[in-house]
């Protein structure tokens, strides 16, 4: 096992070379050149030519990259210029609230979306799975930041049960409290349409299982119902719906870019939109090389999970 | 294909969808033509205005602009990027997965490490760091939403083509003398489109709510101009003093995306062969039963016993008679083989049993089963699931499928005991070490742990005989336990079944289309022909002198071991369908003495010699030599 | 007669747990270096049990695979790295799944014209012409010719993909497990079909089967393939009653036969060899009654016997049977 993992973290490195390749032609791809950015329209030639050659736009494409990765390898980021701040020390804040929202709505969803799928596909036509198919439907329909816009004004502004926006009250002690009610209705917002995709995605895989022949060896045995269902079926169905769960902690990730402008959330989201607004660009490729390269990581939690679950896959 | 819109049609959902979809998209077309005030013109005197105000139907926004036109505009904005952007990134998508899963190899691995690369991302980062290189702008975001989606699509036609390009027709098409070019273009494309199509009516909706995010993030559309999900953004402000305005640009996109999603998974249901033969429903944990004539009386005391049993699949208005009244029994100790061709009901018979056969669609109409005198059908669910396993056991057919592939095989061992006996999990594990051993599986101690994926064919059939012995059952229903075995790993199964019953005094009910192994391992055999029984008798005596024109016109048609080269008899034309039975004998079509009486009325099936059954007015020998 | 196929050392090794880059992780030799040759208008049986590699040699010699090693020649003619329309003109392929073989979205007609078409360039009346002569060859109706493949039983759509076949005018045909996916009834009637065109058409067969009797009801000459060798080859009635090698005699005796008693051939519980690590010397060894020290060193060459037939054994059993 311990083999296994290092095996796959091993494999990661060509997977986060290449993000920060990706990025970085991204950025490179920007017309005009970020000293102008940075310093506006309004300078002069030599200024724009003496930043240029501080931040190194000077060099050839390939020296550039190899600078830049070389500094992200030592921890420097870069500086922002809009919040003249040292990049990571940025990233490392703002991630820090991201992974607490996205990191509970991904719970949330986890647990919702696969309780319901199987329920739904054990009662296949039934009241409860007619009702769970119609909230599905609905959940994966409605855009994240009307809904968290909506629960704002039912929750907050009419009913006055959680805060309106924010992480932390303004005044008053910083405790769990304070966080968990601040949470609730972001967190709800943000798992709402994920926990919709696993529950379908667990009901058709569910569905698909519950066909399978040794299903019916199950029953023959003389297995019951409920064994075949929860121990039989979602055993073999979570193959596939753990994969899932990897493809949709990135939606959940992706999504708390709108809740976190809703609600006011002080994360990554927040701070990658306003620094592409303020053509930021240092902390738009730090920020996001470091959230794609903790998704690396998760998804590498997600094979080695998969690896324990599923004997046939060589450790 | 023509069958499609009747499909879409039926499904009630998706029509609701559809009608929605029609008319969110001519209104948005007809857009232009309608008397609407400027979406862009400012009037900050009029601003904030309540829905249903004079002159402004939805009210109007912060900067006192008409919301009805804004919405209207909006709309069709959206709609345009969010329909540009699917056809964009499917297009793309499907291109480099065809090409990846058709060419396979290192072109494949090379494309799909991008996919994999690009897939790394949270999609949202990848959409943001390429806005944040064009620039914001609809257009920008339009792109950006269009290429992240194309990896998704990527992968998906890339698995779906890797099948159709390991199909044997494509194989056959470059046999043809067809080139790569062509084989892409006329044999696999027309397999994938369905699932394009299913791609992206699945995926149509979400990318409006893509583009729309960016936009509410102020990356999209730019002032003036505004699509649905910058009209959301602007509104957000506001959100607590003006709620309408909010409201209605997100009601539009929830109504939008909701109707797409409706008809994205009605166009689903209906291409995808799968659910329209109902073949994606949830088997019941019994068949279902709905007998409508009188149960039959069970007759002598017999171990197990089957009175005109009927099974039938109901698949939408079509009904297939799988098993149209089947008599049977096995006593104590004995062998009985069931004999007959693919589709004759010998498995759905054997199923039927316990109540194992798919419901939905299977449904048992009428008959009985008697075990020790009991009627099985319509017996209560936990009456069942104590009687399988336990007292009657089944070993299927593929070993691999039917063992669950997660668990070890001591565990499912365990488990099959466990579900009758309260062992605790020592004992159990020890006898299902003495199992494995009285299977003779070698090394049963470390076998045990083993997973089915790391055994063998034979070992692996092994293991479904052990199962099916664990709880030391009555009557063992084997159906095509063989079949999927080599020949020579199939006598040694065949020798160890033999053993074990003569050991343990079981009975068996033997299915199987091989007449050699009838005669090897059987006392009494009974062959089925299109739902019904059609001989039944010693096997000596069926084997030696058949009776029923079917039985010894098929095993004519057997090749034999040591008979050198020849012509084989065959019997032409083919059992009728199930959902169209004829009316007399069922064999009539395909049989040389059919005469009219055949066809008039039902033969039944009498008695013929003194232990044998046979279902025709003219058997091939007479009741005397039948009784040798 | 003159040798219209022609293999010599024809071999085909996979590698498995491919890489971008460096060498795979290990290596199947699904076939050995085999020879074998096909004289014209013979009936080739070649017999053997799942994964010895028959299919595999099938799709080498009609160009869905390129070999490892050796060569194939057609007529005298070598062919080995040739594309497969070069091959679809000589030899010509029936698969074993009749329903997949056909495409599920093109009408029958569609599938028939396409050979005559690519390989024959041929015109549309010539090609309408030609397909009404192979289907009353075939005994196909017609009518068959506007529908699509799923309307078809299991024998209509064998029938289907071996009129396909013969559209390609080739002369050599390799069957592989035509029969096996078919009931007995209809399998009768394939087989009888397939003796029939032999004659009428000329042709040769090369037919793969794991049911020895089906083999033996067409063959003029058999091999039998045990992990990816030839371990017999010779006449057929000849190979069946008087079986030389250890494991053809295994086969024969494991057929169930109606009239001979059960018996379990191999006494112990065995199991194949593993295919990514064969044992040295005779690859039927560990299941062998009469293996000695000898056949671990070295595999053991085809060797001549009295009789035309060919055994790789280093204790062929006597004649008797
Ligand atoms: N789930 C199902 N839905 C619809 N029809 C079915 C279903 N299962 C079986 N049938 C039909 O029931 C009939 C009998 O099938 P059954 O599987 O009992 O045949 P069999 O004799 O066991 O054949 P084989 O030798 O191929 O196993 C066939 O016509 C088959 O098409
Ligand atoms: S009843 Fe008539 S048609 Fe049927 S098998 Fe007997 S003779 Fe043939
Ligand atoms: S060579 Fe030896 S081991 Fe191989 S078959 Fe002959 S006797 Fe048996
Ligand atoms: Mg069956």
């Amino acid at each position: 096992m311990a083999g296994y993992i290092l095996k796959r973290l091993i494999s990661a490195l060509p997977v986060l070379f290449g993000i920060s390749i990706i990025v970085f032609v991204i950025m490179a791809m920007i017309p005009g050149d970020p000293a102008t950015a940075i310093l506006g329209s309004y300078a002069t030639p030599e200024n724009v030519e003496k930043l240029k050659r501080d931040l190194g736009l000077d060099k050839p494409m390939m020296q550039r990259y190899f600078i830049w990765l070389g500094n992200m390898l030592q921890g420097d980021f870069g500086r922002s210029f809009s919040l003249n701040r040292s990049v990571l020390d940025e990233v490392l804040d703002r991630f820090g609230a991201t992974l607490i929202l996205a990191g509970t709505s991904f719970v949330l969803c986890s647990i919702l979306g696969i309780a319901a799928g199987v329920v739904s596909a054990a009662r296949q036509y039934g009241l409860a799975d007619r009702a769970i198919t119609f909230a599905v439907l609905l959940g994966i329909s409605i855009p994240s930041f009307f809904l968290g816009m909506m629960m704002i004004l039912i929750f907050a502004v009419k009913l006055r049960w959680f805060p309106v926006s924010g992480m932390w009250p303004i005044y008053g002690a910083r405790d769990l409290y304070a966080l968990i009610s601040h949470l609730t209705l972001p967190a709800l917002s943000l798992a709402v349409v994920a926990t919709g995709v696993i529950a379908r995605l667990s009901r058709s895989a569910m569905l698909e299982v519950l066909r399978q022949d040794f299903i019916r060896t199950a029953r023959a045995k003389g297995v019951h119902e409920r064994s075949v269902i929860w121990r039989h079926a979602l055993r073999a169905a979570m193959v596939s719906i753990i994969p899932v769960l990897g493809v949709q902690a990135g939606f959940v990730l992706s999504g708390a870019v709108y809740i976190e402008m809703v609600f006011q959330w002080p994360g990554v989201g927040r701070m990658l939109v306003d620094a592409i607004l303020k053509r930021d660009i240092l902390l738009v490729q730090g920020g996001v090389v470091f959230v794609a390269a903790c998704y690396v990581i998760f998804n590498i939690t997600v094979d080695v999970a998969q690896s324990l679950l599923d004997p046939r896959i060589k450790t | 294909m023509m069958a499609f819109p009747k499909l879409l049609a039926r499904n009630r959902l998706a029509l609701g969808g559809l009608i929605v979809m029609g008319l969110v998209v001519v209104l948005a077309l007809i857009t232009p033509l309608l008397p609407l005030a400027d979406p862009d013109v400012t009037n900050t005197a009029n601003r904030f205005k309540r829905p249903f105000s004079e002159g402004a139907l939805l009210g109007t926004d912060h900067l006192g602009r008409d919301l009805l036109s804004r919405l209207l505009w909006g709309t069709r904005l959206s709609l345009a990027v969010g329909f540009t952007a699917a056809i964009a990134a499917a297009t793309l998508g499907a291109a480099i997965g065809i090409i990846a899963g058709y060419y396979g190899g290192r072109i494949d691995n090379i494309i799909m490490r991008g996919v994999d690369m690009l897939m790394a991302f949270p999609y949202i980062l990848l959409a943001l760091a390429i806005v944040a290189a064009l620039g914001p702008g609809l257009m920008n975001a339009l792109i950006a939403v269009a290429a992240v989606n194309i990896p998704f699509f990527a992968r998906n036609i890339r698995g779906i083509t890797v099948g159709i390009a390991h199909k044997e027709f494509i194989d056959a098409a470059r046999l043809s003398g067809m080139t790569d070019a062509r084989i892409i273009l006329t044999e696999v494309l027309p397999n994938v489109v369905p699932v394009i199509v299913i791609a992206i009516s699945t995926t149509i909706g979400w990318m409006i709510l893509e583009t729309a995010g960016l936009s509410f993030l102020g990356l999209g559309s730019q002032p003036p101009q505004a699509d649905l999900g910058s009209m959301l953004g602007e509104a957000r402000s506001a959100l607590i003093t003006n709620p309408h305005t909010s409201v209605v640009p997100g009601a539009m996109i929830l109504i939008i995306v909701m109707a797409i999603n409706l008809l994205g998974d009605g166009v689903r249901d209906a291409l995808d062969p799968r659910l329209k033969s109902g073949a994606l429903s949830r088997p019941m944990p019994t068949t279902m039963v709905k007998r409508t004539m009188p149960v039959p009386e069970a007759k002598a005391e017999t171990l197990l016993a089957l009175r005109g049993l009927k099974t039938q699949f109901q698949v939408k208005d079509r009904v297939y008679k799988a098993v149209g009244g089947v008599d049977l029994q096995v006593n104590p100790g004995e062998c009985l083989g069931l004999i007959g061709e693919s589709g004759s009901g010998k498995s759905v018979a054997a199923l039927s049993i316990m109540g194992l056969v798919a419901s939905p669609p299977g449904v048992i109409t009428g008959g009985a089963v008697y075990y020790r005198g009991e009627d099985l059908i319509d017996a209560p669910y936990e009456k069942l699931r104590s009687l399988r396993g336990n007292r009657i056991a089944y070993i299927f057919q593929d070993p691999l499928a039917t063992l669950h592939p997660l668990y070890t095989v001591g565990d499912q061992l365990i488990e099959a005991v466990r579900a009758h006996h309260p062992f605790n999990k020592t004992e159990a594990r020890a006898h299902a070490i003495d199992l494995l051993k009285s299977v003779r599986i070698p090394n049963a101690e470390q076998r045990v742990d083993s997973y089915p994926h790391e055994m063998s064919g034979g070992m692996r059939q092994r293991v479904g005989i052990a199962m099916a012995l664990a709880n030391d059952p009555e009557i063992i229903i084997a159906d095509e336990p063989t079949t999927a075995l080599d020949v020579t790993v199939q006598a040694q199964i065949l020798s160890l079944l033999d053993d074990l019953r003569r050991e343990r005094g079981l009975a068996i009910i033997f299915i199987t289309h091989d007449f050699g192994v009838v005669a090897q391992v059987c006392d009494r055999v009974a062959v089925m022909y299109a739902g019904r029984i059609v001989e039944e008798g010693p096997t000596r005596t069926i084997l030696n002198a058949p009776a029923h024109p079917y039985t010894a016109r098929l095993m004519a048609c057997v090749p034999e071991l040591g008979q050198g080269r020849r012509e084989l008899a065959a019997i032409q034309g083919l059992p009728p369908v199930v959902d169209k039975m004829p009316k007399g004998c069922a064999f009539a079509e395909r049989c040389n003495k059919a005469s009219d009486a055949c066809r008039q009325a039902n033969i039944e099936l009498v008695r013929h010699g003194a232990n044998s059954l046979v279902r025709c007015i003219s058997p091939e020998t007479s009741a005397l030599e039948a009784s040798e | 007669m003159t040798t219209v196929l022609k293999l010599t050392n024809l071999s085909k090794i996979f590698p498995v747990g491919k890489r971008l880059f460096g060498p795979p992780k290990a290596l199947v030799r699904a076939v050995q270096p085999l020879s074998l040759s096909v004289e014209e208008g013979e009936t080739l049986g070649i017999v053997g049990e799942s994964g010895c590699g028959k299919s595999t040699l099938a799709r080498m010699l009609v160009g869905l695979l390129p070999p490892s090693s050796g060569t194939i020649e057609i007529n005298g003619e070598p062919l080995d790295n040739a594309d497969p329309t070069l091959f679809g003109r000589k030899i010509q392929y029936v698969f074993q799944d009749p329903i997949s073989s056909l495409n599920p979205r093109k009408t029958i007609r569609q599938i028939m014209e396409a050979p005559l078409r690519h390989l024959h360039n041929m015109s549309a009346a010539d090609r309408g012409r030609r397909i009404a002569e192979i289907f009353a060859a075939v005994n196909l109706r017609e009518e068959f010719l506007d529908r699509y493949p799923h309307e078809f039983s299991g024998g209509q759509a064998q029938r289907i993909g071996i009129a396909r076949t013969l559209a390609a005018d080739a002369r050599i045909l390799i069957l592989d497990e035509p029969v096996s996916a078919l009931d007995v009834s209809v399998q009768a009637q394939v087989l009888n079909l397939l003796a029939n065109l032999k004659d009428e058409f000329g042709l040769t067969y090369l037919f793969i089967s794991h049911d020895l009797a089906v083999v033996e009801t067409v063959s003029d000459r058999v091999a039998v393939l045990y992990f990816g060798s030839v371990v017999e080859v010779g006449p057929a009635d000849e190979v069946f009653s008087h079986p030389k090698h250890p494991y053809t005699k295994l086969l024969a005796d494991s057929a169930p036969v109606v009239g001979r008693p059960l018996k379990a051939p191999e006494g112990r519980a065995t199991e194949l060899p593993n295919p990514l690590n064969p044992p040295d010397g005779c690859a039927f060894r560990v299941r062998c009654a009469y293996a000695s020290d000898q056949c671990g060193r070295e595999a053991p060459r085809l060797e001549k016997q009295s009789d035309g037939v060919w055994t790789a054994c280093y204790h062929p059993l006597s004649g008797s049977k």
